[in-house]
Parts: C-alpha cells; structure tokens; sequence
C-alpha cells in the first residue's frame, strides 16, 4: 500500500482533495487492492457512526421557561446557538465506540497491513431486545473488536504480542462480554433501575477503554 | 530528533555494558526493553549507571532528545531482549516501556514515573507528581508514592499501599487492594475482581469502588463524615457497625454518616459490600 495516499483516505472520503489529487487517488485505487479494500471498510465505519441518532428532546421545554423567567426572543436564539449538545450516557458510550472502530481502522491503515481473517474468534455480546441506543453501540462494539482481531493477528505475527498475551486479552474481551450479558440480563428483568442502566453503561465503557487500549498496543511501532 | 549521542556502547563478544554519564537538573531518562529486566534504584549522585547484561551481538544505546535522555538497545534485526540494572538520582523523572514484555522494579524514586508494559509486572517504590502504570498482562504494585496515581491493567491484580494523593485503579480481570491511603479522591473498578480500601474518608472527598463480579470491602473511620450511596444486584450488603438507612431503592440505597459531605460510591453487580473499621479490611478478607 501506497504511505503518501494511506495517509489522505480520510481527506478523500471528506472529499477535501484538490481535483488533481482526487483523480490521482482514484487512478491509484483501481490498481491497489489493499487502499481500495481499506477504504471501503472506512466507507462502512464511517457510515455506521453517522447512522447514531442525534434526537432532539420530544418537546422544547425552552419557550415555556423563557416566558417564565421573562427572556426575550433574541436571548432565546442566542440561548440557543450556545445550546450545549448533550447525550445520555448510553448514547456517548454508542458514539464513542464507533469513534473507536474509526480509530482503530485508521490504525490498521497506518500499519499497511491489508486485511485478514483472524485465527482465533472473539466472543462478543448479542441483542437481547435491549434499547436501541444499547443496540448500535453493540453494533459499532462489533467493528471495533473485528479490528481488534486483525490488529492482534498482525501483533502475533510481528512478534510483538506473545500468543499468551493475545489469549489474555481475548480472555479479558470475554469477562467484559460476560458481565454486559449479564447487565442486560438484569436490565430485562427491570427495565427503569437506574443503577442496572448505570452499570451497563459503564461496563460498555470498560469495554471501549479496553478496546481503545488494546488496538493502541497492538498497532503501536516499536 | 537526536541532538547529541553521549555514548554507545558496542560490545562484539562481550555480554556486558557497563557505563555512568553526568546527569543535571531537568533532564528525564527514558528507558525502553524488547523483554527482558529493568530495575532502578537511586543513589545520591547527579549521575546515571546502566549496567546491561545483554547478547554479544546486541548494543546499548545511550542518547539524549532534548531534555530526555533515552536507553535502549538493538540487534542487527531490531530491538534488543536486554537486563537492566539502573542506578539514577531520585529527582530524575522516569518512563519506562516494556514491549512485548518486561518486568519493572524501581525503588527510592521522588519524581514522576511513567512506566508501560504489555507483558510483565511493574513494581514501584517512590514517586512524586504525575506516576502513571500500566500493564496489559501483569501485576502492578505501588507503595509510597504521592501524587495523581494512575494505575491501569488488563488481566492482573493491582496494589497501592502507604501512599497519597489522588488514585485511579483500574483492571478487567483482577483485585485491587488500597491500603494505607491518605486521599480525598479514590477511583477503583474492576469487571471481575474484589476491591478493598482501607485509607481516609475525607470531609468533601469522592471515592468510588466498583466491581461487576467482585466483594467491595472499604473502611470507614469512626468520624467519617460522609454520604454513602450502595448498589448492587444480586449480591450482599454487611457492615461491622450500625447504619441507618434514609433513601432506599430496588437496587440502591443511601445513607449519611456525620455531616455526609464526603461521597462514597459502592457498588458490586454480584458480589458483597461491606463496611468495615480501619484495619479490618484486609483482615477480614484475609479470613474469607
């Protein structure tokens, strides 16, 4: 794979290329498997990320406040220009996992490894009928530990992830797969605990640290 | 980008490298392994001695990058296996990389310690200011340290003893143990492993333990003044002293030592809570 257009994929794909340079890239696309491979994948992930709901509240509260506490209609748009963008916890664990899967396939680029299957699969959490914000995140999760595989894959082959380190942290994927199981397990049997939603949450969290910390290690350079 | 080379130090048949370079105020050292040992102690000089025991094909390089100065060691085919033994001054800041893998021992150090392994446990006694450990695939062991302590592992235990400041510990697979701790912001959590914490309860402080599969086991002084907020699922409550509780949940209740102006966070999805008194943490899951 060509370094000088691994590292302009991104840019293509936000088409901030010059013309040139655009039809440069396509030319060198038609003839690199690996650049038009990855880019496909860059095309999913990133389709995938933006596929995550950005709602708006169902009703804005705002106009019955403001009158309430007697702001004029110019604060109110000001107000709302400098709106703060919010998530719910679910949500941001959703959007960073993907963000992650983005990162990671970002990695793999940089690596100029082309894509393989990995040898050894890697649990990962199902559906359960859970929310869908809970869903997507599972689905983002999903590429994100597909990276994984390859990033690990490509560390075993290099030498600089021991087939036992690879095994724990397929091991640790698994203990965090299991416990978000058993979240959402609990979660079904009562769906408004504020604590089971908590708790899955932050568990998926764990989960994304953990992916982000191990395609860091496994993608570094020495 | 190297400025100055201040050694190498190439060796063909030998399986040694033994050298000491001045070091001054400001400067950090940098320590990097491809596997193997690296153990650094202090000594009362503005000097650094790098004993290496190493390949006879392999080399130690010794160069400085600005303020850093860094140690590492090569083959013709790359990164060098090589055993460190280090002596340093205790105010020189310290970052250590083992990958794939390295065992880490520093001692006597008082300034800021960075240390990163993949595969390897890392033990440190001392540090000031910013100390941050992580391994992927090892125990990570601090005592005596004082500062903003972060402590990160994948699949191993991880243990902080006599030591201060603000603390975030954090494995998947593996105990934590805090004793000894004088701090008003504490961050613990592990998906399958028991916490304990034995350590003060400040006025206005936050501490959090969290486990999905383990015991959280914390100590309260007698005066603590603190809101302490429980949560679990399927597991138990147990305190060694009276409690009463004011706000209770399905999953979750509150109750309020004192004034409550510290937060307590506990929670455990499926493993047991319990309070205890100051030196009864670790004794009483020492009898479990």
């Amino acid at each position: 794979m060509n370094d000088h257009w691994t590292d302009r994929l991104s840019e293509y794909l936000d088409d901030e290329l010059d013309g040139a340079e655009r039809l440069e890239l396509e030319s060198h696309l038609a003839t690199c498997e690996g650049c038009a491979a990855t880019l496909a994948e860059l095309r999913r992930v990133v389709g995938r990320a933006q596929a995550l709901d950005d709602r708006g509240p169902a009703r804005d509260l705002w106009p019955g406040i403001a009158t309430r506490i007697g702001s004029s209609t110019d604060e109110l748009a000001s107000r709302r220009v400098r709106r703060r963008i919010s998530f719910t916890v679910p949500q941001l664990v959703a959007a960073s996992i993907a963000l992650i899967a983005v990162s990671a396939g970002i990695a793999r680029l940089a690596s100029k490894q082309p894509a393989r299957s990995a040898s050894v699969p890697v649990p990962t959490s199902g559906s359960m009928g859970q929310p869908a914000m809970f869903e997507k995140a599972d689905s983002s999760a999903d590429i994100a530990v597909d990276q994984l595989r390859l990033a690990l894959a490509e560390g075993q082959r290099t030498g600089r992830l021991s087939p036992t380190t690879v095994y724990k942290l397929e091991h640790s994927l698994a203990v965090i797969d299991s416990a978000i199981a058993e979240g959402r397990r609990a979660l079904m049997l009562d769906p408004q605990s504020a604590y089971l939603n908590h708790h899955l949450a932050d568990t998926m969290r764990h989960k994304l640290e953990f992916l982000r910390e191990a395609n860091r290690i496994a993608t570094a350079r020495s | 980008m190297l400025l100055v080379l201040v050694a190498v130090a190439r060796l063909a048949l030998a399986q040694d490298t033994d050298t000491t370079f001045a070091v001054r105020q400001g400067q950090r050292l940098d320590v990097s392994d491809f596997g193997g040992s690296v153990v650094i102690k202090s000594w009362r000089q503005n000097a650094v001695r790098v004993r290496a025991t190493h390949g006879s094909r392999d080399y130690v390089t010794i160069a400085t990058d600005g303020p850093t100065v860094r140690i590492s060691a090569s083959s013709r085919h790359g990164p060098a296996m090589v055993d460190y033994e280090i002596l340093a001054p205790p105010w020189i800041p310290l970052s250590v990389s083992g990958t794939p893998s390295a065992e880490v021992t520093i001692e006597g150090t008082e300034a800021e310690v960075t240390v990163e392994t993949v595969e390897g446990s890392i033990r440190v006694v001392g540090g000031r200011g910013n100390i941050s450990l992580k391994s992927v695939e090892g125990e990570v062991t601090l005592e005596g340290a004082n500062g903003h302590i972060e402590l990160n592992t994948v699949d191993g235990s991880i243990s902080v003893t006599d030591c201060s400041g603000d603390i975030a510990a954090e494995t998947v697979d593996g105990e934590i143990t805090l004793l000894g701790i004088e701090s008003a912001d504490v961050d613990a959590s592990s998906v399958d492993g028991s916490i304990e914490y034995d350590g003060t309860i400040k006025d206005a402080g936050r501490y959090r333990f969290e486990s999905h599969d383990g015991s959280v086991s914390v100590s309260i002084p007698e005066q603590a003044n603190a809101t302490i907020s429980v949560a679990t699922f399927s597991g138990d409550f147990d305190s060694s002293f009276p409690v009463t509780i004011k706000d209770k949940q399905k999953h979750r209740f509150t109750f309020t030592l004192g004034t409550g102006t510290a937060r307590l966070e506990l929670e455990s999805f499926d493993g047991s809570i319990n309070l205890r008194r100051p030196g009864q943490v670790h004794d009483q899951n020492d009898e479990e």
